[in-house]
């Protein structure tokens, strides 16, 4: 349980996805600009992180780890170089059949999040969480936590760097550094910032 | 041909060159990919005994040379005995051998402890006598680059040598690492079990403390056997081994 | 120069390729001004060795890529466009990934995950879809390289930075001097650590946009 904790707290803060990996950044500058959209966005990367890492975890699981085909008589077979494809190929699955699902369903829900699934896909957060998972050995347990908390991070980061560039409107930032290179420095800033989490211990 | 017919016929082409391509790739480079891992568990293995120097390249024909020259894979029961490999059981552990004119001046201990992210894996070598660390290493971990990931730069494993996994009664006590530097954290009497921990890595620490000290208590008959040889051998055979 | 240089020269800034390179590498560098490909690269800059390694990879993916789906263009079904191309973009980046664990293994043991996420790198996926979709495959070839190092200028300037800042050394070889080191001087750890990734190439943008405004 600890355990669990640790991932969750570690992959929300000090290994935020995007500040400490760099992952996702192309729609984090593009989509950072509202409140309201970033907000959206955010939501809905953790909804499809907390489904496609643990699904991806079960498809490397039981079809491509080195001897993951045990199971129909294959023991020898190591397909773990097709990771990737099928990876990818879950992610855009997925997030497809979830568009078509909350459309059907849940059409407040659909108005809400439907814009920001396509974008999803090219995120390289969710194939990159999928792939770290991978890396580091996590039980199935432990890529559900660390799923959600990656998502979490994400969104909590996409949220604050809303929020900073909702008071930067406000600011006189000189003029080469408009735009781009200042959203960049407060990243760095924010990255600095989620840092000092590495001191928590449980 | 409809347009439906031959989307699907596109596709299925595309995804046979596509998976041929890739089988072929992977089976005709995995017998370069395993001889390399091969060599790096071996270089690791090498370097926890300081036979080999970080930094330096070395062809895998000095590797191979080194290791068959100088350290012997050996099997051992949770007793402590040595095993033969055809005749090892489940419970068996393995155990590397630094041998010199025949006897034994080090042993290496496979560590495979949990860290903050995954798994850490490395070795720890000990000495003759049973008790001081002569290298550790680290080949494989996902620790953050530039926090926990520090358990893999030089500066940290080198606080390893010297220290020991015995308290000043002779007693198991393995190593632990510090929240911040030894001389600081740690009272004078303690201070030989304990290295430097990385700042901001509180958490790969301890979990690495923790895998260490299970790892080094399995293997704690081994190090009963070598502490129980004479004294005076091992020293001079130690000495020896290290002649800085 | 003599006019028997300078005509071939001037010939060739005439072909279509020429022009595309150097839209390539001067007016839309791929990093600062499309935003793009920014996703996954800054990650393997602490060192300029994985830098390098990493840009040479990312090049070959995007310049095969793009000649791949250029010849393959007239067969290529609209509908299913994309999903076509990733998977191209897809075998390459695992081939690339093979490639590397078999003979730069220790390189490709630090580049861990990261070239897998080329597949979703912005660069790649822009140009099958933006321009190998209408261009022939030498001309795409091109393209893809030209775009490739533009992506690799940016990232091994970072690096370069990082690696010199951040560990006082430069593809491993210590570059400062000792006696500044005993002098006072001191790494600066920011510049291992992520924050001073996102840091750098904001005053690379900044020092750009000021160039580009200078000269325009």
């Amino acid at each position: 349980m600890e355990n669990l904790i640790n991932i969750a707290l570690n992959s929300v803060f000090v290994g935020n996805i995007l500040l400490a990996y760099f992952l996702g950044m192309c729609s984090f500058l593009a989509v950072s600009k509202n409140m309201q959209t970033a907000a959206g966005l955010g939501v809905a990367v953790i909804f499809v992180l907390a489904i496609t890492t643990p699904v991806n975890w079960l498809i490397y699981s039981f079809l491509l780890a080195p001897g993951a085909l045990a199971w129909v008589g294959l023991p020898d077979l190591n397909l773990s170089y097709l990771k990737l494809v099928l990876f990818i190929a879950t992610i855009a699955a997925i997030v497809q059949a979830v568009e078509m699902v909350i459309d059907r369903y849940s059409p407040a829900l659909y108005t809400a999040l439907g814009v920001f699934l396509p974008l999803i896909t090219v995120n390289c957060a969710i194939l990159g969480a999928s792939l770290f998972m991978v890396e580091r050995n996590y039980t199935f347990s432990e890529t559900i936590v660390y799923g959600i908390g990656s998502g979490s991070g994400w969104a909590l980061a996409i949220i604050s760097m809303a929020a900073i560039q909702k008071k930067l409107r406000y600011a006189d930032v000189p003029e080469g550094l408009q735009g781009f290179a200042i959203n960049m420095i407060t990243t760095g800033l924010m990255a600095i910032g989620f840092m000092l989490f590495a001191g928590i211990s449980l | 041909m409809s347009d439906r017919l031959k989307t699907l016929v596109f596709a299925v082409v595309m995804c046979i060159v596509c998976s041929i391509l890739l089988t072929t790739a992977s089976r005709g480079l995995q017998r370069f990919q395993e001889k390399n891992i091969l060599m790096d568990m071996r270089r690791n293995i090498l370097k926890s005994v300081n036979l080999v120097k970080e930094g330096v390249p070395y062809s895998y024909g000095e590797i191979e040379k080194l290791f068959t020259d100088n350290i012997q894979p050996i099997w051992v029961d949770p007793s402590g005995r040595q095993v033969e490999e055809n005749r090892r059981s489940e419970q068996d552990f393995r155990l590397y051998l630094y041998t010199q004119n025949g006897s034994a001046t080090a042993y290496i201990v496979p560590i495979n402890s949990r860290g903050l992210w995954g798994k850490i894996h490395g070795y720890l070598a000990i000495e003759s006598d049973g008790s001081t660390v002569s290298g550790f290493t680290v080949y494989k971990h996902s620790e953050t680059p530039g926090l926990g990931g520090e358990i893999e730069k030089q500066w940290f494993q080198n606080n390893w040598v010297g220290k020991k996994i015995v308290d000043q009664a002779g007693q198991f006590v393995s190593i632990g690492i510090a929240k911040g530097a030894v001389t600081d954290k740690i009272p004078p009497a303690k201070q030989m079990n304990y290295v430097d921990g990385i700042s901001g890595a509180t958490l790969t620490g301890k979990y690495l403390s923790a895998g260490i000290r299970q790892i080094l208590q399995q293997y704690e008959p081994v190090s009963i056997s070598f502490r129980s040889r004479p004294k005076a051998d091992s020293t001079s055979r130690s000495k020896a081994a290290n002649p800085d | 120069m003599n006019g028997t240089t300078a005509k071939p020269l001037t010939a060739l800034r005439r072909t279509q390729t020429y022009r595309d390179i150097a839209r390539a590498l001067w007016e839309a560098n791929p990093v600062s001004k499309q935003i793009l490909g920014i996703c996954s690269s800054l990650a393997v800059t602490v060192q300029l060795q994985t830098a390098i390694v990493m840009s040479i990879a990312l090049t070959m993916v995007v310049a095969l890529s793009s000649m791949a789906i250029s010849m393959l263009r007239q067969w290529i079904p609209r509908n299913i466009r994309i999903i076509a191309e990733v998977a191209v973009i897809a075998t390459l980046v695992i081939i690339a990934d093979e490639i590397l664990k078999a003979f730069l293994y220790d390189i490709s043991k630090q580049l861990s995950v990261f070239v897998g996420l080329i597949i979703t790198n912005c660069i790649v996926l822009g140009r099958a879809e933006g321009y190998a979709l209408s261009n022939p495959p030498v001309r795409s070839f091109m393209d893809g390289i030209a775009n490739g190092i533009g992506y690799s200028s940016i990232l091994i300037g970072v690096a370069f930075l990082r690696e010199l800042l951040g560990s006082g050394k430069l593809l491993g070889y210590p570059v400062i001097p000792e006696a500044l080191y005993k002098a006072g001087y001191v790494n600066n750890g920011l510049m291992v650590l992520a924050p001073g990734a996102f840091i750098v190439i904001g005053l690379f943008v900044w020092l750009e946009h000021t160039l580009l405004k200078k000269s325009r």
